[in-house]
C-alpha cells in the first residue's frame, strides 16, 4: 500500500512552547510590576539616587523618605487620614454585605411581584454611568446638611446601591441546591434562620469576595471624598496624598513615594492575604453570567 | 380499629398549566410502609411533597393522624423526610446535622444530645458523630439523613428516591437497612422510587401512579397477580409482562375464550362474561413454553439469548406480537441458539387478559 | 412554601427598593430637570430658573466641549479595543499548565486592583516626569527623555497607559473563560484535523465570545467615567489634551458652579454610553454564543 499524503509530525515543541511563554511571561509580568518596585524602592532611597538611578533597590537606604512621609507636608499625619479612611471604609463594606445579601436573596429565592423588572433594573444600575447621579446627590447631601461628614459616603451602601455586588451574591446563591433550604423548613426555620445557618456559611466565598471588592474600590474612592469634604481633618487618605504632593517641595520624590506607599499598604497587605477571593469573585460574576 | 395515619381527599395539582396532580385519593394506615411507584413524570416525588407541605395542593386537602394539615407548615405536620440528594447541611458535623431542627425547636441540649446518640445507635453512626458529611461515604450520608428524621420522632417518615444516588451493590445494602428500620420502630413510611424491585421487596402496599393518577393500590402480590390494567401489569415484573393482540370469541361459565395468532385459549375466569371483542392478552415471560407441538402455539424466530447463569432470556421475534419481540424466560441450561425456529405455548391459567381499553378482564386464578 | 411569600420577599428587597428610588432614579430624573436649568451651585434650589434647552445648544457651540468629547472618544477607542487584546493574549499564554500560574495571575492583576487608586497616579506622575522612570530608562538605551506630561499627544498617551496598564481584571476574566472551554473539544478537533489557527478561530473564540462581551460592555462604560488618572496625573492638560467629558463635568460644577450645563453634559455622557452599551447588546444576537442556552436565560 502506497501512503497518502506524508504524515503530519506530532507537534515536538513542546519545551519550546513552553519557553517562550514563560520568557514573555515573565517578561511581561516584570515590566507590570516595575512600578510598584520602583515606587517601594524610592520610598527607601535619598532623593538624588531617585533621579539617578533606575534600579529599584537603594544603594544608600535611608527611613528619611517614609518619615517625612508619614508626617506629610500637612497639618495632619497619615495616622489622621488613615483613620479617616478606615471610618469610611468600614461601615460602607459592613453595610454594603449586609444589604447585598439581603436584597440578593429576594431575588434569588422569592417570587417577588415585578421581579424581571427589577432584576433589568439591577443590570442597569450597574452600567450606569455614576456621573449622571452625582450632581443631585450631592444637592440630595447638601439639603440634608451632611456635607463634609462621611455619610454621603457610606449611607447609600446600606441600600444595595452597588448592583454588581447583588449580582455576584445571586449568581453564587443559584448554584445552591434547594434541598437545603427545604430540609431546613422541615426543620422549622423560618426565612432568616435560613439566611443565618444554612445560607450564610455556604456563601462565605462570595460574602468575603465582596467585601473585599468593596474594601479595595472604597480606599481607591477619590471623586467621592473630593466632591463632599472640605475640611482637611476628614480627608481620608487618597484625598491627603492629593493634597500633600501639591504642597509638599518638588524634589521630595522620596517622600512623595513613600507616601504613596503608606497608602497603598492596606490594600496590598489585604490583596496578598486574600487573593484567592479576588479572582473568584470576578469571575464568579462573569464567566457563568 | 386504627384510623389512617394518613389521608389524601381528591388532591389536584398543576404546575404551569400541567395537571401534575390529576384528584388522587389514598389512605395509609398507622405503621404501613407504602411505595409511591410509577415512570418519571408520574407525579410520585409531588405527592410525597404535598404530604410534606413543601407544596400546596389546588384543591382537596391532606390529613396527617386526626388533622386537616392541608394549610399547616411543613414543620408542624409531625413528618420527617429523607431526601434524594440527602440534603445534608455540610458545614455541620453528623451529630449537629441530626440536631438541627430539635435546636430550632428549643428542646434542651440534653435532649437533643440523648435523641441523637439513640437514633445514632439505630443506625450504626455512633462513631461517626463529630465527621462532616463530606468526610463520609454515601450509605454513610444516607444514615445520615435518615437519622436525622428518625431525631424528630415523626407520626409519618417521607423517603424521596433515598436510594438513586447509590451503587448497585449499596442500594440492595440499603434496602435491607430501610426494611429493618421499619420493623424495629415500626412507624408509618410513604416510599417513593422508580425502581419497581424496591417498591416490590419494601413495600406493605404500592401506590402505583401514572400520568398523575393513582392506577391501582394494593399489596406487592396483589398488583403482581391481580394487575387492573395493562400499565401496572407492565410496570411490576422485570423483564416485562408480553402483551400480543388478541380478540375474544365467547364467554361461558368458567372460561373465555380468546382467539391469538392461531392459538385457543381458555382462559379460567369463573362469573365473568363478554362480549367478543378485541382485546389484548399479557403474558409473562416465565408463562411462556417451548414446544414442539404446532397445535396451539405461536411461531417465531429467537433473535438473541441473554444467558444469565440461573436463568436465559429469549428474544422471539414472531407475527403474534408485530411490535416488539416476545420475551420468554428459560432454563439457564437451555440450548436454543439465534436463528433458530421455535414454538410457544402460553400456559393459559396464568394469561392476563385485557380489553380494548387497556381495563383488566378478572384475573387469573 | 416560604418563598411564595411575595410580601416577604419584597421585605428582604426592601433595601433595593428604597435605594433605586432615592439614590438612583430620583437624581437620574432630578439630573434631567437640572440640564435644562439654569442653576448656580451656590444659589438655594429654589432660585433655579427653566432655560429649555440652551444649556445643550451653548455645549453644541462650546470648543471646550468638544475638545473634551473627542480626547475621551480617542481615549476609549483606543484604551479598550487594546487592553482586550492585551488581556486576551495574556491569557492565551497563561492558559498552559503552569505551575506558578497563580504567581503570574497575581502579579498582572495587582495592578488593576491598585490602578485606580490617587497613589497609583501619583506614582504615575513621577514615572512619566521629565526625570522620572521612564525617561532614564530611555537615556540607558540611547533615546533622548520625552516631555511626557507636557506635550498633548504624551500626555495622553501616559493616561492611556496607566489604563492598559491595569489589563489583569480583564486577563482573569478571559483567562477563567479559556479554562471552561472542556478539553474534549480541542482533541476532538485534533483528531479531525484541524491546525491550531482553526481551533483558536472555529472553538476557543465562538466559545469565548459571551466572556468577551461581558469584558467589552464593563470596559467600555469604565472608560468613560475616568477621573482620577487624568485629574491626578495631568490635570487635564496641557492645553485640555487629557481633559475627559467626567473631569469637566467636575470642574464645570465645582469651579465654575455652572450646575444646569454640567448636568447637561452628564446626560450626553449618559447618553453616549448607553447608545453604545445598545449598540452592544443588540449586535450580541450575532456574534455572541451561548454553549448552554440555559445559562444564556439565567
Amino acid at each position: 500500500m502506497t501512503p497518502a499524503a506524508p504524515t503530519r509530525r506530532m507537534p515536538r515543541s513542546g519545551r519550546i512552547n513552553a519557553v517562550v511563554r514563560y520568557a514573555i511571561l515573565i517578561g511581561v509580568g516584570f515590566l507590570m510590576l516595575y512600578p510598584l518596585l520602583w515606587m517601594i524602592g524610592g520610598a527607601f532611597k535619598p532623593n538624588h539616587e531617585i533621579f539617578g538611578s533606575i534600579g529599584f533597590i537603594p544603594n544608600e537606604p535611608t527611613l528619611d523618605g517614609v518619615v517625612q512621609g508619614w508626617k506629610t507636608s500637612t497639618e495632619y499625619t497619615f495616622a489622621t487620614y488613615l483613620l479617616n479612611s478606615f471610618q469610611i471604609v468600614i461601615p460602607k463594606v459592613i453595610l454594603t454585605v449586609i444589604s447585598s445579601l439581603l436584597v440578593a436573596y429576594a431575588f434569588a429565592r422569592f417570587a417577588i411581584p415585578g421581579k424581571k423588572l427589577l432584576f433589568a433594573l439591577l443590570i442597569a444600575t450597574i452600567l450606569l454611568p455614576k456621573s449622571v447621579l452625582l450632581i443631585p446627590q450631592y444637592l440630595m447631601f447638601r439639603e440634608l446638611g451632611w456635607l463634609d461628614t462621611f455619610l454621603p459616603l457610606y449611607v447609600p451602601s446600606a441600600f444595595a446601591t452597588e448592583g454588581f455586588f447583588v449580582f455576584m451574591i445571586i449568581q453564587f446563591m443559584r448554584s445552591l441546591p434547594p434541598e437545603l433550604e427545604e430540609a431546613a423548613v422541615i426543620d422549622g426555620c423560618n426565612s432568616l434562620q435560613i439566611l443565618m445557618y444554612v445560607l450564610v456559611p455556604l456563601l462565605m466565598p462570595a460574602l468575603i469576595s465582596v467585601a473585599l471588592f468593596q474594601f479595595m474600590w472604597s480606599m481607591n474612592d477619590f471623586l467621592g471624598p473630593l466632591v463632599y469634604l472640605s475640611s482637611v481633618e476628614h480627608y481620608p487618605v487618597s484625598l491627603a496624598l492629593k493634597m500633600s504632593i501639591d504642597v509638599t517641595e518638588a524634589t521630595s520624590w522620596n517622600q512623595i513615594l513613600a507616601m504613596s506607599t503608606i497608602a497603598l499598604l492596606p490594600s496590598l497587605l489585604l490583596f496578598f492575604v486574600a487573593q484567592r477571593y479576588f479572582v473568584e469573585g470576578t469571575t464568579t460574576g462573569a464567566v457563568k453570567g | 380499629m386504627a384510623r389512617s395515619a394518613v389521608q389524601l381527599n381528591h388532591v389536584h395539582k398543576s404546575f404551569a398549566g400541567t395537571h401534575v396532580i390529576d384528584g388522587v385519593s389514598l389512605e395509609v394506615d398507622p405503621g404501613e410502609f407504602v411505595v409511591f411507584v410509577g415512570p418519571s413524570g408520574c407525579g410520585k416525588s409531588t405527592l410525597l411533597r404535598l404530604v410534606a407541605g413543601l407544596e400546596s395542593p389546588d384543591s382537596g386537602n391532606i390529613v396527617i393522624g386526626e388533622r386537616d394539615v392541608t394549610d399547616v407548615h411543613p414543620a408542624e405536620r409531625g413528618i420527617a423526610m429523607v431526601f434524594q440528594s440527602y440534603a445534608l447541611y455540610p458545614h455541620m458535623s453528623v451529630a449537629e446535622n441530626m440536631g438541627f431542627g430539635l435546636r430550632i425547636r428549643g428542646l434542651a441540649k440534653a435532649d437533643i444530645a440523648t435523641r441523637v446518640a439513640r437514633a445514632a445507635d439505630i443506625l450504626q453512626l455512633g462513631h461517626l458523630l463529630e465527621r462532616k458529611p463530606k468526610a463520609l461515604s454515601g450509605g454513610q450520608r444516607q444514615r445520615v439523613a435518615i437519622g436525622r428524621a428518625i431525631v424528630r420522632e415523626p407520626e409519618v417518615f417521607l423517603f424521596d428516591e433515598p436510594l438513586s444516588n447509590l451503587d448497585a451493590a449499596l442500594r440492595g445494602q440499603m434496602r435491607i437497612e430501610i426494611a429493618r428500620l421499619h420493623a424495629q420502630i415500626g412507624a408509618t413510611m410513604i416510599y417513593v422510587t422508580h425502581d419497581q424491585v424496591e417498591a416490590m421487596t419494601l413495600a406493605s402496599k404500592i401506590v402505583v401512579l401514572n400520568g398523575g393518577r393513582v392506577e391501582q393500590v394494593g399489596s406487592p402480590l396483589d398488583l403482581y397477580r391481580k394487575p387492573a390494567n395493562r400499565f401496572v401489569a407492565g410496570f411490576l415484573g422485570a423483564p416485562r409482562m408480553n402483551f400480543l393482540p388478541a380478540h375474544i370469541s365467547g364467554s361461558e361459565g368458567e372460561t373465555i375464550t380468546v382467539q391469538c395468532s392461531g392459538m385457543r385459549l381458555a382462559l379460567p375466569r369463573p362469573g365473568i362474561s363478554v362480549a367478543p371483542a378485541a382485546a389484548t392478552i399479557g403474558v409473562r415471560p416465565e408463562d411462556f413454553i417451548l414446544t414442539t407441538s404446532t397445535v396451539d402455539s405461536i411461531a417465531g424466530e429467537l433473535t438473541l439469548v441473554e444467558r444469565l447463569g440461573g436463568e436465559a432470556l429469549a428474544y422471539v421475534r414472531s407475527d403474534a406480537s408485530p411490535d416488539e419481540p416476545i420475551v420468554v424466560k428459560l432454563p439457564g441450561d437451555t440450548d436454543v441458539l439465534r436463528n433458530d425456529a421455535v414454538r410457544l405455548a402460553v400456559r393459559a391459567s396464568a394469561c392476563h387478559l385485557f380489553d380494548h381499553h387497556d381495563v383488566a378482564i378478572g384475573a387469573p386464578p | 412554601m416560604i418563598y411564595s411569600d411575595r410580601r416577604l420577599g419584597l421585605a428582604y428587597a426592601m433595601p433595593f427598593l428604597i435605594g433605586i428610588l432615592v439614590f438612583t432614579l430620583f437624581p437620574f430624573v432630578a439630573s434631567m430637570l437640572l440640564s435644562l436649568s439654569d442653576y448656580q451651585l451656590q444659589d438655594p434650589i429654589s432660585r433655579a430658573g427653566f432655560v429649555g434647552v440652551d444649556n445643550y445648544t451653548a455645549m453644541a457651540a462650546d470648543p471646550t466641549f468638544r475638545q473634551s468629547l473627542w480626547v475621551t472618544l480617542i481615549y476609549v477607542f483606543v484604551t479598550v479595543p487594546l487592553k482586550l487584546a492585551f488581556a486576551l493574549l495574556i491569557a492565551f499564554v497563561l492558559n498552559f499548565k503552569l505551575r506558578a500560574i497563580g504567581a503570574f495571575r497575581t502579579a498582572y492583576y495587582l495592578p488593576s486592583i491598585l490602578g485606580g487608586s490617587v497613589a497609583i497616579a501619583v506614582v504615575w506622575r513621577y514615572v512619566f516626569a521629565n526625570d522620572g522612570l521612564i525617561n532614564q530608562t530611555l537615556q540607558v538605551i540611547g533615546i533622548e527623555g520625552i516631555n511626557w506630561l507636557g506635550e498633548p499627544g504624551y500626555a495622553m498617551a501616559t493616561v492611556i497607559l496607566l489604563r492598559l496598564w491595569q489589563f489583569g481584571s480583564a486577563m482573569v476574566i478571559f483567562l477563567a473563560g479559556l479554562q471552561a472551554i472542556p478539553n474534549d473539544l480541542y482533541e476532538a478537533a485534533t483528531l479531525d484535523g484541524a491546525r491550531k489557527w482553526t481551533i483558536f478561530r472555529r472553538i476557543t473564540l465562538p466559545l469565548l465570545t459571551p466572556v468577551i462581551f461581558f469584558n467589552f460592555v464593563m470596559q467600555v462604560v469604565q472608560a468613560f467615567q475616568e477621573f482620577n488618572g487624568p485629574y491626578v496625573i495631568t490635570g487635564g492638560g496641557p492645553l485640555k489634551s487629557t481633559y475627559l467629558l467626567p473631569l469637566m463635568i467636575y470642574e464645570e460644577t465645582f469651579k465654575y458652579f455652572d450646575v444646569g450645563y454640567a448636568s447637561a453634559l452628564s446626560w450626553v455622557l449618559f447618553l453616549i454610553i448607553a447608545v453604545m452599551t445598545a449598540i452592544a447588546f443588540r449586535s450580541s444576537k450575532y456574534w455572541v454564543f451561548y454553549a448552554n442556552e440555559k445559562d444564556a436565560a439565567k
